[in-house]
């Protein structure tokens, strides 16, 4: 249920959206006057409320039931510390409308932010481990918060309900299955206008709010990198794929309004930080989530900004170790042998990268070597999980 | 005549309603693999788990999304434990070089993917040596967290003979499901036994 009335009422997904903006786009012209980069306003005053008695009062209703479903998720992240930053940020660059947010970090490996129309707003962690600093955090954020103060899920379902013979959009999609769920929400998704002003709008929320508001070109940027990775390897195959044209544009598009509006935008390095902070102090969890999803194009662009990012290289190359052991692709043995080698002469590495090289050895005959990182693995973990499994190894 | 067409159709329509069929204890042998479970299981039609593999079976107690023992039997090398219906699910295939750590993140993702990815974080845990009859294999605990459902706990084991994967899954959700079957679940899966046809 949580997951169908995601779908149907959401305000944003942003990679159905791009393409969405693509179908949209075609046999449109290639418009980019200065006037589409005058800056937007904010249609409703903070602390709105719905007005219109059938269709918003009604989607408010049920949003508060799914605001409910959302608490109770067990997908939901209830830690204080990323939930406290990922809160200031948000609260951060909706100034005057901080006080109609109510911010929910959700376990999803996939990139994605999403807002309602009543004001709850989704963070996905596959959005944080993507980001590099606050500010390109802060950048999705703000172009969600577009999306609610211009109403565009409002517009949405009434465009919708237009063409439907039934008042109930809902009617029409419970009982789909699951599978079929993307071809809703691409019915559902917003129009290329919408996506434009709320591009726009989100850079104007981040200027005002002290934000580098070229972060958002650099959020768009990064995206492009690692979907032309991803299709490199025949492991895309998301919508998000085929809107590579339409992301350069659009990065042309917010970069000219940042250049036509703001000019005098600071141009230093960013601040990435407390975003180091957050990645290296969850960074188990954030990968290994995202290795669980199989795809090796996406895992590996991401260690790549890590690195560079500056996560605490034990950690980063235990997971090009973990990448490279499943991947398995010619040679990956040997690499993944060769990062968890670089892993354990850190001094941030874990225990688990002693037991996954003892494996590796394993694989590659040297029953002596295997042994020896096996036992380092248990001096270290004494009370492991798989202390069973690795005795039996000890022993053979 | 069209009156009795219809009549005909309506037969085969009814004929295809899905049923359960009941699975009595005592052995049952699935292509290659055999186990015992102790007590009656209900095997659910094809129908109601499209994602499983045209061997694989699904038994259950109380309801697949209240407690299920999955039975994958005989997984080539190259192949995914589950059906894929297209590429962009990413699905790990199996590999028979794969040593018990690697199944067990091999089994952890597929069940991840059956969940539909970005609705649920898989977890193993307590990997541990099993023999099964004569064959090495292992065992392994699960826990499953659903966006929108309850939580699941349960167990597998997993053995490769002749090059072939040969899995048993339970999973029950919390609290009260997995703690009803989990025992006899276990001892099903420990009674699994491969006898590769001559």
């Amino acid at each position: 249920m949580l997951r169908i009335l995601c779908f149907v009422y959401l305000c944003c997904s942003i990679a159905l959206a791009a393409a969405e903006m693509k179908q949209a786009a075609t046999g449109a012209n290639d418009q980019a006057e200065s006037s589409k980069l005058a800056i937007p306003q904010p249609r409703i005053p903070p602390g709105y409320q719905p007005i219109d008695r059938n269709t918003e009062k009604g989607l408010w209703m049920e949003l508060e039931d799914y605001e409910l479903s959302i608490q109770q998720s067990a997908l939901l992240i209830t830690d204080e510390p990323i939930n406290a930053y990922v809160r200031n940020a948000a609260c951060r660059v909706a100034g005057e409308y901080c006080g109609d947010l109510r911010v929910y970090v959700m376990r999803n490996p996939g990139f994605n932010a999403m807002m309602t129309a009543n004001g709850v707003m989704q963070i996905w962690t596959g959005l944080l481990v993507r980001v590099s600093s606050e500010d390109e955090l802060a950048a999705v954020i703000g172009h969600e918060l577009a999306h609610y103060t211009q109403l565009h899920t409002l517009e949405r379902l009434r465009r919708i309900q237009s063409n439907l013979a039934t008042s109930s959009v809902i009617d029409l999609l419970i009982g789909l299955p699951l599978s079929q769920m993307a071809a809703v929400a691409n019915i559902m998704s917003f129009n290329r206008e919408q996506e434009e002003e709320a591009d726009l709008l989100g850079v104007r929320f981040m200027h005002d709010s002290g934000y580098d508001p070229r972060a958002a070109v650099r959020v768009w940027e990064m995206l492009v990198e690692e979907e032309a990775n991803a299709a490199a390897k025949s492991e895309a195959a998301n919508i998000f794929t085929q809107t590579h044209p339409l992301s350069e544009q659009r990065i042309q598009t917010i970069s000219d309004f940042v250049e036509k509006n703001y000019p005098d935008a600071a141009t230093t390095t960013p601040d990435s930080s407390s975003h180091l902070a957050i990645l290296n102090r969850y960074y188990l969890l954030l990968m290994e989530d995202q290795i669980d999803t199989n795809r090796y194009g996406r895992t590996e662009t991401m260690l790549k900004h890590h690195r560079e990012l500056g996560v605490n290289p034990g950690l980063i190359d235990f997971f090009y170790g973990e990448m490279y052991r499943q991947r398995k692709a010619e040679g990956d043995l040997e690499r993944a042998r060769q990062a968890y080698e670089r892993a354990i002469q850190s001094d941030d590495t874990i225990a688990e990268a002693y037991r996954n090289l003892g494996y590796i050895q394993l694989k590659l005959d040297r029953p002596e070597l295997a042994r020896a990182r096996f036992r380092k693995y248990l001096e270290l973990e004494p009370d492991a999980d798989d202390r069973a499994m690795i005795e039996f190894y000890l022993e053979e | 005549m069209k009156m009795r067409h219809v009549f005909y159709c309506c037969l085969l329509l009814l004929g295809g309603c899905v049923t359960f069929a009941a699975v009595p204890p005592g052995e049952v042998q699935l292509s290659g693999l055999t186990v015992t479970p102790q007590n009656s299981w209900n095997q659910a039609p094809r129908e109601w788990t499209r994602l499983s593999r045209r061997d694989a079976k699904t038994w259950t107690k109380n309801g697949i999304l209240l407690d299920r023992i999955l039975i994958i039997p005989a997984v080539p090398d190259g192949e995914p434990l589950f059906l894929q219906t297209s590429e962009s699910q990413a699905l790990p295939r199996f590999n028979a070089g794969m040593l018990p750590n690697e199944l067990a993140e091999f089994t952890e993702s597929s069940i991840a993917k059956l969940f539909g990815e970005g609705g649920a974080v898989v977890e193993t845990s307590g990997l541990r040596p099993q023999r099964f009859g004569a064959d090495k294999g292992v065992m392994f605990d699960i826990e499953v967290k659903v966006s929108d459902g309850p939580d699941y706990k349960g167990v597998a084991g997993t053995l490769i003979v002749g090059n072939k994967l040969y899995t048993i899954i339970f999973i029950g959700a919390e609290p009260y499901y997995y703690t009803e079957s989990v025992d006899e679940a276990t001892a099903l899966i420990k009674s699994a036994r491969v006898a590769i046809p001559q």
